[in-house]
């Protein structure tokens, strides 16, 4: 080391230690061992890691080794004009976006300060030469690109096809439940009709056009009473009233001649034939459902 | 034969330069970059691109030592550089990025982690190979010496000085250098500039606009230490809060350790907790009245 530089060291030293008043030979921190350190406390962590941190020589060095009197040109280095902070590092797409920010803002200082020489910046569309990635690799990249987007796009579709599926059966079911709903109101307002036409014998039914049990609305119109026919008319019918009372269960030329209760398949085995074996895929269907 | 006609031939060469054609390049830089032994594929890879970018870089062969790193200046010199990019591994896992400015100094040594190379394909980027870049740095750096020094640094060692050899005359993208945590973040921006068959729905507005896409690599450092000479020397600076690899390493070991420890320990003692729960055999226990 020349003796100019030791001196520039010396000074340093003495900067660093200026304002902790000591009044000692400059010594470094790394020189120093335990008995020096004078514990009156008995508290101080003697295994304490020292860091060094030598401003002053770092300012020297940097000023000894920079680049002077260059035109900007010939570094092109460009500093943003602000720093960049984040809340968390971990954050990854806010903080590739400060990067990215801090680049965009020093190509645009730079293009104009490479403009402003004269020199060339953009490339010319015909302008080959080798690049930094092979053509293989940017295809290679091209169709990974390709083969992303067309994974979401099926992967979309897929989802809309779900949905549109969820969304068939949703209708399917509102339109079943509202047949029923229909039903059940078409019921509701016979049940209606039929307590009105009861209560209000005496009104015309003819606002009611419905013709609700076929020709029965004389029978019932007949019976007017509640409950069904009489004990008597029940006995009646029972035990016979009026009339003749003999022969009533033997044949009659009209019941002889009468076949219309006789099918003759009734009395014969049905032939069911070999039993089918199901088809292949019903068979595979099958064992599915267990 | 051969040697005679070197000898011709340079004495043309400096002839040629009395004669009046000035060498007019004021920026001289040239970069050796070269690695340690036991460097894995992720790192060459990592090498391989920075030697892409930096047309101004000379690659030697691999460094049989990790101690005897003085010699890295004889070998710049050797291959008349004046500038040292050295990779050194460390259990073929932990890169350190040594920077030195040799023969004199400073030096630096990064710790480099979260390597993402060019051959991957998320980064879709591409640039002319030796064309020269920008440099964009944070207003971080200013902030203190050491990143003062660094900013000084890389702008020597990472800039492309004009008129480089290998280099090309277009300006096609730009490296960043950021400080984010307290490391230093690289990336690696292709410039592009808006125009009608790159940018659907083109408009006039967007004239001179820019985009840039990512090229890659990309890799963050941690500043471990300054020194003042080139691979040695005082240090002028130490990253108080840099944690070795190894540390980090042996801590969870430890933690792992603990953990089986802990358990037996809890074993053991339970054991002798249900054992004082049993109590003892009195007059009136149990067995001593119904046995």
């Amino acid at each position: 080391m020349s003796s100019d530089e030791s001196n520039h060291t010396e000074e340093e030293l003495k900067i660093v230690q200026e304002d902790e008043l000591m009044e000692q030979e400059p010594v470094s921190l790394e020189d120093l061992d335990a008995s020096d350190i004078d514990d009156e406390d008995g508290d101080l962590i003697l295994e304490q890691k020292v860091t060094i941190n030598n401003e002053a020589a770092l300012k020297r060095i940097t000023e000894e080794f920079r680049l002077k009197d260059l035109p900007w040109i010939e570094t092109m280095a460009v500093t943003s004009t602000e720093p960049i902070e984040l809340e968390d590092v971990h954050d990854d797409l806010k903080r590739e976006l400060a990067f990215y920010q801090q680049a965009l803002e020093a190509a645009k200082i730079g293009r104009e300060k490479v403009k402003a020489t004269g020199l060339p910046f953009t490339r010319p569309d015909d302008y080959f030469a080798e690049m930094v990635k092979s053509d293989e690799h940017m295809e290679k990249i091209r169709q990974r690109l390709l083969d992303e987007t067309a994974g979401v796009k099926a992967s979309e579709d897929a989802k809309r096809q779900r949905d549109l599926k969820k969304f068939g059966k949703k209708v399917q079911v509102e339109k079943l439940q509202e047949r029923q709903k229909k039903k059940s109101e078409d019921m509701e307002k016979i049940k209606m009709l039929k307590r009105k036409r009861k209560g209000a014998e005496d009104f015309s039914t003819e606002d009611f056009d419905i013709e609700l049990d076929g020709g029965a609305d004389d029978k019932s119109n007949k019976k007017s009473k509640r409950g069904g026919p009489s004990k008597r008319e029940k006995k009646d019918s029972k035990y016979g009233f009026g009339g003749k009372k003999r022969h009533a269960k033997s044949n009659t030329a009209e019941s002889s001649a009468d076949v219309g209760g006789f099918n003759p398949k009734k009395n014969k085995a049905p032939f069911k034939g070999q039993a089918k074996r199901p088809g292949k895929a019903k068979r595979a269907n099958n064992r599915n459902r267990k | 034969m051969a040697s005679v006609y070197k000898s011709a031939k340079a004495g043309e060469t400096s002839e040629n330069k009395s004669n009046g054609t000035v060498d007019r390049r004021i920026n001289k830089q040239r970069v050796l970059l070269l690695s340690s032994r036991g460097i894995t594929y992720r790192h060459r890879h990592l090498m391989n691109d920075l030697e892409a970018i930096l047309p101004q870089a000379k690659k030697d062969s691999k460094l049989d030592s990790k101690s005897h790193l003085h010699i890295l200046n004889e070998l710049a010199e050797l291959s008349n550089c004046n500038n040292c990019i050295f990779f050194e591994v460390r259990k073929r896992q932990d890169l350190y990025m040594w920077i030195s400015k040799t023969p004199n100094g400073p030096s630096a040594k990064l710790h480099i982690q979260n390597i993402h190379t060019m051959d991957e394909l998320k980064l879709t980027g591409n640039s002319l190979k030796g064309s020269r870049h920008m440099l964009s740095f944070d207003k971080n750096f200013d902030a203190s010496p050491h990143y003062q020094l660094l900013k000084e640094m890389f702008t020597q060692v990472y800039g492309v000085p004009k008129g480089a050899r290998r280099s090309k005359p277009f300006i096609d993208h730009i490296l960043s250098f950021s400080i984010v945590d307290n490391r230093i973040w690289f990336r690696n921006y292709q410039i592009v500039e808006k125009n009608p068959t790159n940018t659907p729905g083109y408009t006039a507005k967007d004239e001179d606009d820019i985009t840039l896409v990512e090229i890659g690599p990309r890799f963050c450092m941690t500043v471990i230490r300054v020194f003042e000479g080139s691979f040695g020397g005082s240090t002028v600076f130490e990253n108080p809060e840099f944690v070795s690899p190894n540390m980090i390493r042996a801590t969870h070991r430890r933690e792992k350790a603990t953990k089986y420890n802990s358990r037996q320990a809890a074993q053991t003692e339970r054991k002798a907790k249900l054992k004082e729960a049993e109590g003892k055999e009195s007059e009136l226990s149990t067995r001593k009245v119904f046995g």
